[in-house]
């Protein structure tokens, strides 16, 4: 603590950087767990939506449902009616009421919405009965969005990997700061370091000192961007208010899970105590 | 109390036919042949260049011998891996002639840094640096900065730091190099004091008057050859 505080400039500097490559990293990664948040509650209660002519009869109705509430992938069915439909859409949006009142007729036709299970959602046997449905008669169209869930996981990895890439470099780069401020503490102190090997200090005891401050350095940098990364999390919507719009949900932060936050933290201690390993293995001969 | 005689005394340092060559045809030792036992009070003398801080060196192992052997109390030290130095240095205590003091610590923790390298209680610290600087007489400036302190005390400083883990072996290289004929004297003194409690001491210097004073085993160097051997009869116990 004592050479932590001699060289506190170089110290901090050191620090400083750390902190912003982890927070980098951290940014991307609570980016990416918003958007798999996303996909994850969408792909919960996704569901397929089969539009009904309105021509058809009781029987082909029947037929439908039937076959829809049979099938192993359905957990559960609903039927909405044209004027339950018509209902549902004034409440969501209330500020087009007029627009639908000027239009005399409810453009709304009845559907049949089943909620899918998890794991079939993704399958490729889904699509064929999607298909086998749509083909049936009294049938007009079919609403199936697991493209959009597939953009948000494609958008959740991208963003990790862009973390990971920036992140990366940035740590990579506070391995190399790490390693140069300890070649300098090891510098600065040579003549203790001599005086100690005359009395008959161990390499160990020698080079201890040095690894655990490059490992102290690269925990308070990694804490500390875990403390950031917390407040921007808390802060960025009240920064934003509501001037995204709908691209609030996507662009928004959460909390890293607490294996992330403990991966980050040990991230540090191993770039803090590799960089200082590098640095005593070349300028520490004892 | 009988005293021992020389033939009783442990040998504790044993030179076979050192050489040290630092460049190609330049001998800095040639076949150096000596024994130094436990409680002896050597001298080695010679102009500069004649190598008795090689000499010094070699015995803390800090560099290797060209040619030859060493045996420090048993242990052949040139066959000592490195990572194992470390452990021939507990036994030894080493006085340079530039002190080579820390000046941003204490007196108190110059002389108390070789007890943290053994691990020693933070209490039975105190007592052993106290008793050391009570030896060299600076007891009463235990709290004080080196930097505050004249050359001879920094000088006797760097001597209880040599001597506080209770050292077999004591060397000193030019230790009175800087100083004036009475500080000279009285860390001499110290050596002397410390030499009595059965520590073997090896001293390099060039200052003939003090080895004609205190001398009781002369090595006599030149072109790293050794010229001469004296045993004055101080040294005959």
């Amino acid at each position: 603590m004592n050479n932590l505080w001699q060289y506190r400039t170089r110290n901090l500097l050191s620090i400083t950087i750390i902190c912003l490559s982890f927070l980098i990293l951290g940014v991307f990664f609570s980016l990416s767990n918003n958007l798999q948040y996303i996909a994850d509650q969408t792909s919960e209660n996704m569901m397929v939506v089969f539009f009904l002519s309105p021509d058809a009869t009781a029987a082909e109705l029947s037929h439908i449902e039937q076959r829809i509430r049979s099938s192993p992938y359905v957990v559960r069915m609903n039927r909405v009616s044209s004027q339950q439909a018509w209902e549902r859409f004034q409440k969501n949006f209330p500020e087009l009421r007029e627009i639908l009142k000027n239009l005399g007729t409810n453009p709304f036709p009845p559907s049949f919405e089943a909620t899918l299970q998890k794991k079939a959602f993704m399958s490729n046997e889904i699509l064929g009965f999607i298909e086998d449905i749509k083909n049936t008669k009294g049938v007009e169209d079919v609403q199936f969005n697991r493209d959009w869930v597939q953009k948000m996981q494609s958008l959740s990895r991208l963003a990790r990997a862009i973390g990971f890439f920036l992140g990366g470099i940035l740590i990579l780069a506070s391995f190399f700061i790490i390693s140069n401020v300890i070649r300098l503490n090891v510098f600065a102190r040579q003549g203790e370091i001599e005086i100690l090997r005359f009395v008959g200090a161990s390499n160990t005891f020698i080079r201890l000192p040095f690894l655990l401050e490059g490992v102290t350095l690269g925990i308070l940098g990694s804490t500390l961007s875990l403390g950031l990364l917390f407040l921007l999390v808390r802060l960025f919507p009240l920064y934003l208010g509501h001037s995204l719009g709908a691209l609030q949900e996507i662009i928004n932060f959460r909390y890293l899970s607490l294996s992330q936050a403990l991966g980050m933290v040990v991230g540090g201690v191993l770039m803090g105590g590799l960089g200082s390993l590098s640095s005593l293995s070349r300028f520490l001969k004892i | 109390m009988t005293e021992l005689t020389a033939a009783d005394r442990a040998v504790m340092i044993e030179f076979y036919h050192i050489s040290k060559q630092y460049q190609e045809g330049q001998w800095a030792l040639l076949d150096i042949n000596i024994h130094v036992l436990k409680g002896d009070f050597w001298f080695i003398t010679g102009p500069s260049g004649s190598g008795k801080s090689t000499l010094l060196k070699i015995i803390f192992r800090e560099i290797l011998p060209t040619r030859g052997q060493l045996v420090v109390d048993g242990i052949n030290i040139l066959r000592l891996p490195d990572h194992r130095i470390y452990k021939l240095r507990r036994t030894m205590g080493i006085v340079f002639q530039d002190f080579r003091l820390l000046f941003h610590k204490r007196v108190f923790d110059n002389v108390a840094i070789g007890l943290h390298v053994l691990g020693v209680p933070l209490k039975e610290i105190r007592r052993r640096v106290f008793n050391a600087l009570r030896l060299v007489n600076l007891h009463q400036k235990m709290w004080e900065y080196p930097s505050h302190l004249s050359y001879g005390e920094q000088q006797r400083v760097a001597i209880a730091r040599a001597v506080v883990n209770e050292p077999r072996i004591l060397l000193a290289d030019e230790p009175t190099g800087n100083l004036d004929p009475e500080l000279a004297a009285e860390i001499m003194g110290v050596f002397k004091e410390i030499n009595k409690q059965g520590t073997s001491v090896i001293i390099c210097s060039h200052d003939k008057e003090l080895i004609r004073h205190f001398g009781d085993k002369i090595l006599f160097l030149f072109k790293g050859k050794i010229i001469g051997k004296e045993v004055l009869p101080s040294s005959k116990r």
